[in-house]
């Protein structure tokens, strides 16, 4: 039994990298589940049927940063495997993907396809220091805010103009405002943590950042960072802490009927374009099953010196496709991905994921026939020179949870923004400081050897 | 010859038959903590080899803010916890232990709870504990609504994270309760007897007679609640992640730290030096309670 146990773990089946038919067997694992996964596997099957010498097979699964990581380690990763583009970077100094531009021979999915915005998330330096092309975009997703129509309306703001600076923003969030007799809350206009999975990115719309890439610093203490945390504290003081607590311990699930933008909680709400397919699923519908919610779509507010309607300030960030080192069949890797990067694979499955799409140029149609009515928004934040991304730092899963913690105590005005600010720049810097040390064990500073 | 060879034959067999769990052990846990104690000297992230820094991680140990800060949660959340838990579970057990009808019925309902996975447990009170629409705060609106009292924002609310956390682990002592309970009824009748003959009280009685002859049972069960304690993870793990407005850091154990550094922040070698910490003060914490336990615990001869 146990020579046999011993025997099988040696010696037993491994995954076939060959079917029946002679064709190479391809493994792509995606995270995605329900209806995107769905989506992706019609684009998989499309592939399969269109030649004979290749077959992928495409799993779904939870965790798949860490079991890429896992599996590159161990030196059995899948082919192609579909991550979060902020994660390019942690793969990419350690040589741990193959590089696209060496197996993109014809040129298929060079950055230059793509919309501006979305061109820094495929490529990163090596660990020698060279910028290569690592992955291309799976699907993107820019961020925008909703806002409520009939509710605008309700308090006579016009819907067909939504604020366009802080100051306005600030104007309507305020009118929008509802209490009960007693005081409690029954709807805000806005609430910077809600849902909080980009807690930061505020400090864009004031002009700053949060991460100087060519020095590498933490820059989260800067003037821009405090007036935008200063911006976030001001709402939670008007609305109050415990108010706000309460009112949001009522709110459900993102992807449920209790989404504060579905039962009317919030007028407004930071989003990327996959909530219109919640409005769709679960928001309150008429007897022939339209969607009730009349919701508009407009660029997150910013300073005014940075209002510019045709290059609106937003996050740019998506999924991307890569393949790890140790992959048995590259250049038929780079053969599956070149075919899910056509025009028609994108805009379908950008469709089905109700986002807008990663190229630089949409067709007519894709745009005529989006479910989500604000995706001329979300597209415009993609093409848009003033987009931001995740800082491409490999520390930045640790900066950003220290970010995101920050918020919840900003929010509840454990200290004023300034005194936080300074407290978490040291330590975020602290992040960056451990990289570079990482780094420098193997000899490729990027601050020419000073930690 | 042939005794020697016959026993050989015997040590074969014996070898044979406990290998699949000699194996298990030196393949499972023997071969990985003699690696994790060599990572723990090493930089390691995943992506590339190990590279030695020697002290360098168990340096950083001293300096890591928000890992201190995990240790200190951990180490409140085992004083809190190990006394509390201890406590409800003896007067849970000698309750049981009394002779009252569906006696059954009440063990089987301490005990179900232990059954329930801790994640699907977390899941379970996170509904419970849900500041405006949970069971525990619209049953004190109904209890004390009228004078004003309401429950509190249990897991939005930072300062009531580890009551929250403390009240789901409580909720699963059923174990424990069982391990009491068996210990209470090897407390023999004729000391109890005597006790009463001599005028002790119930209470006298539980202090002086049951409690020492179960005294070894509680060691057990203090050391087994300490090493649970110092490795709470699944709990705060879940509630931390699935409750929108909370501050992470607030359910941030010693665990947790170690977790991320390993599988969130590529740093195998630092977690690998974290879980050597536990280790060691696991040892360190049993070590003390074996010495305390000289004098405290008393042995039947």
């Amino acid at each position: 039994m146990v020579l046999g146990g011993v025997g099988f773990a040696a010696f037993g089946p491994r995954g076939a990298k060959e079917d029946g038919r002679g064709r190479v067997v391809l493994d792509y694992w995606e995270k995605w589940t329900g209806h995107e996964a769905a989506a992706m596997k019609k684009i998989v099957d499309a592939f399969n049927q269109s030649q004979d010498r290749i077959v992928v097979r495409y799993l779904t699964t939870s965790g798949i940063d860490q079991k890429t990581l896992i599996t590159i380690a161990a030196g059995d990763p899948p082919d192609v495997v579909g991550l979060w583009a902020y994660l390019v970077p942690v793969f990419a100094e350690s040589d741990s993907l193959i590089p696209l531009d060496e197996l993109d021979t014809k040129g298929e999915v060079r950055v230059e396809r793509y919309a501006t915005g979305f061109r820094e998330l495929m490529t990163h330096r090596d660990s020698k220091g060279k910028t290569r092309q690592w992955a291309t975009m799976n699907t993107g997703g820019t961020l925008a805010v909703y806002y409520n129509k009939a509710h605008f309306r309700e308090v006579g703001l016009d819907p067909e103009k939504p604020p366009r600076t802080i100051e306005e923003f600030d104007a309507a969030h305020r009118k929008l405002v509802k209490r009960d007799a007693d005081g409690s809350l029954t709807r805000a206009g806005f609430m910077h943590i809600e849902p909080g999975w980009w807690s930061w990115i505020w400090v864009f719309q004031f002009g700053g950042g949060v991460y100087d890439a060519a020095s590498d610093r933490s820059i989260i203490g800067a003037p821009e960072a405090v007036a935008a945390y200063e911006w976030m504290q001001s709402y939670s003081k008007e609305l109050g802490v415990d108010a706000t607590k309460k009112f949001r311990a009522g709110f459900g699930n993102y992807d449920s009927p209790l989404n504060a933008f579905l039962t009317g909680r919030l007028s407004m709400v930071i989003q990327g374009p996959w909530l219109a397919n919640v409005i769709n699923a679960h928001g309150p519908k008429d007897a022939n099953g339209k969607p009730l919610i009349d919701y508009g779509v407009m660029p997150a507010p910013v300073i005014p010196s940075l209002v510019d309607p045709r290059n609106p300030v937003g996050l740019v960030e998506g999924d991307v496709l890569v393949i790890p080192k140790g992959c048995k069949h590259p250049k038929e890797a780079m053969e599956f991905i070149a075919f899910t990067q056509r025009q028609e694979h994108v805009e379908a499955l950008s469709l089905a994921h109700y986002k807008s799409s990663t190229l630089a140029v949409s067709s007519e149609k894709f745009l005529r026939e989006h479910p989500n009515t604000g995706v001329r928004v979300f597209d415009a934040v993609a093409q848009s020179t003033q987009g931001f991304r995740y800082p491409r730092t490999q520390a930045w899963t640790q900066f950003k949870d220290e970010l995101d913690g920050m918020a919840q105590r900003m929010w509840s005005l454990d200290q004023p923004a300034k005194e936080m600010l300074a407290t978490v720049q040291a330590r975020t810097q602290s992040y960056l400081d451990r990289a570079e040390e990482q780094r420098n064990l193997r000899g490729r500073s990027i601050r020419g050897g000073r930690a | 010859m042939i005794h020697s060879r016959a026993q050989l034959k015997k040590d074969l067999l014996g070898w044979l038959w406990v290998s699949p769990w000699v194996i298990g052990f030196l393949a499972f846990l023997a071969a990985p903590m003699a690696m994790s104690l060599y990572y723990s000297f090493t930089d390691y992230p995943l992506l590339e080899g190990p590279v030695w820094i020697g002290l360098g991680n168990w340096q950083r140990m001293l300096t890591d803010e928000v890992f201190h800060a995990a240790i200190l949660r951990t180490a409140w959340y085992a004083i809190l916890f190990i006394p509390i838990a201890t406590a409800m579970a003896l007067v849970i057990a000698a309750l049981l232990n009394e002779k009252v009808k569906a006696g059954g019925f009440f063990q089987a309902a301490v005990f179900i709870p232990t059954l329930v996975p801790m994640a699907g447990s977390a899941m379970i009170w996170l509904w419970m504990l849900n500041g405006e629409y949970g069971l525990i705060n619209q049953s004190i609106h109904a209890a004390f609504g009228w004078a004003g009292i309401e429950g509190p924002n249990w897991l939005q609310n930072s300062k009531w994270a580890m009551p929250s956390i403390l009240m789901i682990s409580l909720w699963s002592i059923g174990q424990m309760v069982v391990v009491y309970l068996a210990a209470l009824k090897e407390v023999p009748d004729e000391l109890l007897e005597a006790g009463a003959l001599d005028g002790m009280g119930p209470i006298r009685r539980f202090f002086n007679i049951t409690l020492p002859m179960i005294s070894p049972v509680i060691l057990f069960n203090i050391i087994t609640l300490m090493i649970g304690s110092l490795q709470v993870f699944a709990i705060p793990y879940v509630l931390s992640a699935a409750t929108p407005g909370n501050d992470p850091r607030a359910m941030y154990f010693f665990t947790s730290s170690m977790y991320d550094n390993a599988f969130r922040y590529n740093q195998m070698g630092y977690a690998s030096a974290q879980a050597w910490l536990q280790l060691l003060i696991t040892l360190g914490l049993t070590a003390i309670m074996f010495a305390a336990s000289k004098k405290l615990v008393h042995y039947r001869a």
